[in-house]
């Protein structure tokens, strides 16, 4: 199955979990038990995140650490930064156009 | 006092919510004629320079932004669906002076709903393109950058 970035961040828990991993590189079980959700899930969730390229595994040792990739989110937060922009920028202007229509 | 727009991402969309104190034919009516986009689409450094509008449903909405050093952005509105007062939704395409749409570059399909309560009107605007690839190659363009740059210059110029 196909996966975007979109789908990646679509989910609030894998929101949260992103935003938890763009602060420090994570195992499962931390992850699990900060979010009262079952490792399974969590595990999911990951998985997702991963096939999205928003985040990458790395092992030290025996265990492996989960780490956010912010490259892939900045690419969406510069489109969206720029639509944002172009529009905010027209209703702004559409405002005071509204007060001198007939 | 202006309101601010609210920005929401879902799966593939992006939504952009801003609320308007006036009724909302006049809201729904400022996007309907090329008399009175010429007010206020783009931004203030990017005039619409050229304006072609045949509003209905089957339409199309020609236009153009001239930037600083004269640089063209033409673009093309197909009008997929319209309710009165209510809904404007279409497919907007980089397009080229003769009006022939640009096959290599992506659509984004839009949707404004337009709904009105004690006076003040929503405004909701949900953009999508077709596939994420289509999305990636707008993002290589770096099409929206000089727009941006004009964008902070105005913000300068205002702040004096």
């Amino acid at each position: 199955m196909r996966r975007d970035v979109f789908q990646g961040i679509a989910d609030p828990t894998r929101r949260a979990i992103l935003g938890r991993l763009v602060k420090e590189k994570l195992n499962l079980t931390t992850l699990a038990d900060d979010y009262a959700i079952s490792r399974q899930s969590v595990t999911k969730h990951i998985r997702i995140l991963e096939e999205c390229g928003l985040v990458v595994f790395e092992k030290v040792g025996r265990e492996t650490f989960v780490k956010a990739k912010p490259a892939k989110l900045n690419e969406v937060a510069k489109w969206i930064d720029q639509y944002r922009a172009f529009f905010e920028a027209s209703y702004d202007r559409l405002d005071d156009y509204l007060k001198t229509m007939e | 006092m202006k309101h601010t727009m609210q920005v929401e991402t879902n799966g593939a969309e992006l939504t952009l919510v801003r609320k308007f104190n006036a009724p909302r034919s006049k809201v729904f009516e400022a996007h309907t004629d090329c008399k009175h986009l010429k007010h206020w689409w783009g931004p203030r450094e990017w005039p619409v320079s050229y304006c072609n509008m045949d509003f209905r449903v089957g339409g199309r909405w020609h236009y153009c932004m001239t930037g600083p050093e004269g640089v063209e952005a033409w673009g093309l509105m197909l009008y997929k669906e319209i309710i009165d007062q209510e809904l404007i939704a279409g497919e907007d395409h980089f397009a080229d002076k003769e009006g022939n749409s640009n096959t290599e570059l992506p659509v984004t399909h839009t949707r404004n709903e337009f709904t009105e309560k004690d006076g003040v009107t929503t405004l909701r605007s949900v953009a999508r393109y077709s596939s994420p690839e289509d999305l990636k190659k707008v993002l290589d363009m770096g099409m929206v950058d000089g727009i941006r740059e004009t964008f902070d210059r105005l913000e300068e110029y205002l702040a004096r």
